[in-house]
């Protein structure tokens, strides 16, 4: 069997577990009782990558908004007689070209890939979310034009699209957030529908419906908590892809505006800091932008294996 | 099958035609006037009416997006205002040096990805395939510039071997071609991102294989264990590449994007970000549905080839 599941930018991560392998009386050995998010939560525990990733999350956000507490470094007041300094000093990563302290920049920077990121993953979620739950509720024709329009929205190149808008939209966090946000809703959404289509035909659904609940309570108060592990697992994949989408942005010149910046603008200059050999103002940088990337990935994966574990056994 | 590729060839075309119609919207609603870009910002209200006339920008938005896909339709990308020269003379310019570029590093990506996955596969669990899986992971979190001045500063800057962008003399396709050590870095550099994932999903898909009956029948009457992966494992572990291949076009379009920004190698995308900064609305519109196409021709070819290698998928 194939399972394919779209990953970033249609990109494609392989599942390693099919979901769903039905009841495994494993030998008739008997499981505590505990209620599935506990069991989910003991098979995330249980891997360590994805402790390792947690771990790597928290500190940079410690870092990021913590650490300007306690850190303090110019990174307003252009001074050119600080420019280019070395790592030393008052300058534990040197400065760049502005005299800015880059250590203070790279916690600047964290901010604004953490602030993007959820935000953007929260509205992606959010639409993809409602979007998903009333496609696969209502059926029939409007189902079909519903999904139809995700078929031609997913077409269009995420990074180019999103690149057109930014020469309007991306001097501000919110406004940058809201133009990745509103572009990564489909996946989302498409993977609730699915989700939507197995739950609609359960017991406790109908019961509900013959109880006379309306459509309302049953979309917000049964299908949507039931599609939530699908949810979860996509969200830290989401703030991941929204973050390199933030890089790519600022990497390309078109990120946010002064005072505020993220690690993508202050990668911009790149390629002329490694010929300067001002490693300092490109390695650090970058190291923080992969590491925090790859810890929400790591997360992400544990996550779709730890609720697996739960619906497998469930 | 004939019926089905038809069908199929009728959903991709309008969905091409949503692609068109959808980014036309979006680009007017965020830029709604381009008279001023063609005409400069200072123009008075008697020239940007004169000039809307004349291209057709005073009629209402539906009527210019019908007309803006049926120009689609018939492959008129418009014309750029700002270059003075139609679209389509300008995708024609570039297309084959970043056709070059993607198909490039695509199969050297392939050529890599593919037996590194079935190495992973059959000595799972080792201190090799943990090796690569991180690897692939970092790859895979990695954005495509900051690997790209990680390779510059090594092979250019310190080393000496390669030069660190692409040389002004690469004008055409040919001198690409001719001129392999040029082109190097950025195809390895695009290769290496697209190797992350494909090597990864070959490394599940040939595990899936290698737990199959006929692998161990094969194994069992004796066959040594060359003819085993390269006549039994290969040729059906690598069905679902046919699938990744197609869907990885959108992410080989963006990575082409930013290598071609980076080595500054002339191209679809370092046409698109100068068009981008100079407002350039048809040359931004073509490119976007111009990627539009392009997935969507992946995704239709990938499962037009997937139905003719494995005859076992019926779609209909």
């Amino acid at each position: 069997m194939v399972h394919v599941q779209q990953g970033p930018y249609g990109g494609v991560l392989p599942a390693d577990h099919p979901v769903g392998g039905g009841p495994t009386p494993d030998g008739g050995e008997i499981h505590a009782i505990s209620s599935g998010w506990r069991l989910a939560l003991r098979e995330f525990t249980d891997n360590r990558l994805a402790v390792l990733g947690l771990a790597v999350l928290v500190f940079f956000l410690l870092f990021s908004f913590a650490g300007p507490l306690v850190y303090h470094g110019n990174t307003t007041i252009s001074n050119p007689l600080a420019a280019n300094l070395a790592p030393g000093g008052g300058h534990p990563i040197g400065t760049d070209e502005n005299g800015f302290d880059e250590l203070a920049r790279m916690m600047q920077g964290g901010q604004a890939a953490f602030e993007v990121g959820a935000f953007a993953a929260l509205i992606a979620i959010v639409i993809g979310t409602l979007y998903g739950a009333i496609s696969g509720l209502v059926g029939g024709f409007l189902d079909g034009l519903m999904m139809r329009l995700v078929d031609v929205l997913l077409s269009i190149p995420f990074l180019f699209i999103v690149l057109v808008l930014s020469t309007k939209y991306s001097g501000t966090v919110v406004e940058i957030s809201i133009v990745l946000g509103v572009f990564s809703w489909l996946i989302p959404a498409r993977l609730v529908r699915g989700e939507v289509l197995t739950l609609r035909e359960r017991d406790f659904v109908s019961a509900a419906r013959v109880m006379g609940g309306s459509r309302t309570r049953i979309v917000t108060r049964h299908l949507i908590p039931n599609a939530m592990s699908v949810t979860i697992v996509n969200i830290t994949f989401l703030i991941a892809d929204s973050m390199l989408a933030l890089a790519y942005l600022g990497a390309l010149g078109f990120g946010l505006s002064y005072p505020r910046t993220s690690w993508g603008d202050m990668l911009g200059g790149a390629l002329t800091y490694v010929q300067n050999a001002q490693w300092w103002l490109v390695y650090p940088v970058g190291a923080c932008l992969v590491l925090v990337v790859l810890a929400c990935n790591l997360v992400g994966d544990a996550l779709r294996d730890a609720l697996d574990v739960r619906l497998r056994r469930r | 099958m004939l019926a089905y590729i038809i069908r199929r060839l009728g959903v991709a075309l309008l969905v091409t035609a949503g692609v068109a119609a959808i980014s036309y919207a979006l680009l007017h609603a965020i830029a709604p006037n381009p008279a001023f870009v063609a005409l400069g910002d200072r123009s008075s209200p008697i020239a940007v009416a004169a000039w809307d006339k004349a291209n057709g920008f005073d009629r209402p938005e539906v009527v210019q997006i019908v007309d803006y896909v049926w120009n689609i339709a018939r492959l008129h990308f418009g014309y750029s205002f700002k270059l003075n020269q139609s679209v389509g003379a300008l995708l024609k310019e570039n297309v084959g040096r970043s056709a070059y570029l993607s198909l490039a590093s695509l199969v050297l990506a392939l050529i890599i990805a593919v037996p590194l996955g079935i190495a992973q596969a059959v000595k799972r669990n080792s201190p090799g395939d943990y090796a690569v899986t991180t690897l692939n992971f970092v790859l895979y979190s990695m954005p495509s510039f900051f690997l790209g001045i990680i390779l510059i500063q090594f092979f250019a800057l310190d080393w000496h071997l390669l030069p660190p962008l692409v040389s002004d003399q690469v004008t055409s396709t040919w001198a690409a071609i001719i001129h392999p050590k040029q082109l190097l870095l950025p195809v390895v550099t695009l290769a290496a991102i697209q190797v992350a994932s494909f090597s990864r999903y070959m490394r599940s898909s040939a595990l899936d294989t290698l737990a199959e009956d006929y692998i161990r029948l094969a194994r069992a009457k004796g066959l040594s264990e060359r003819v085993v992966l390269m006549r039994h494992l290969l040729r059906n572990a690598c069905l679902p590449m046919i699938t990744l291949v197609g869907l990885s076009i959108p992410s080989l379009l963006a990575g082409n994007l930013l290598i071609e920004y980076i080595f500054n190698y002339p191209g679809l995308g370092l046409m698109f970000y100068t068009a981008l900064g100079t407002e350039d609305y048809n040359v931004m519109l073509a490119y976007v549905v111009l990627g539009g196409m392009l997935t969507v021709l992946g995704n239709l070819i990938a499962d037009v080839a997937l139905t003719v290698a494995d005859p076992r998928v019926r779609l209909d």
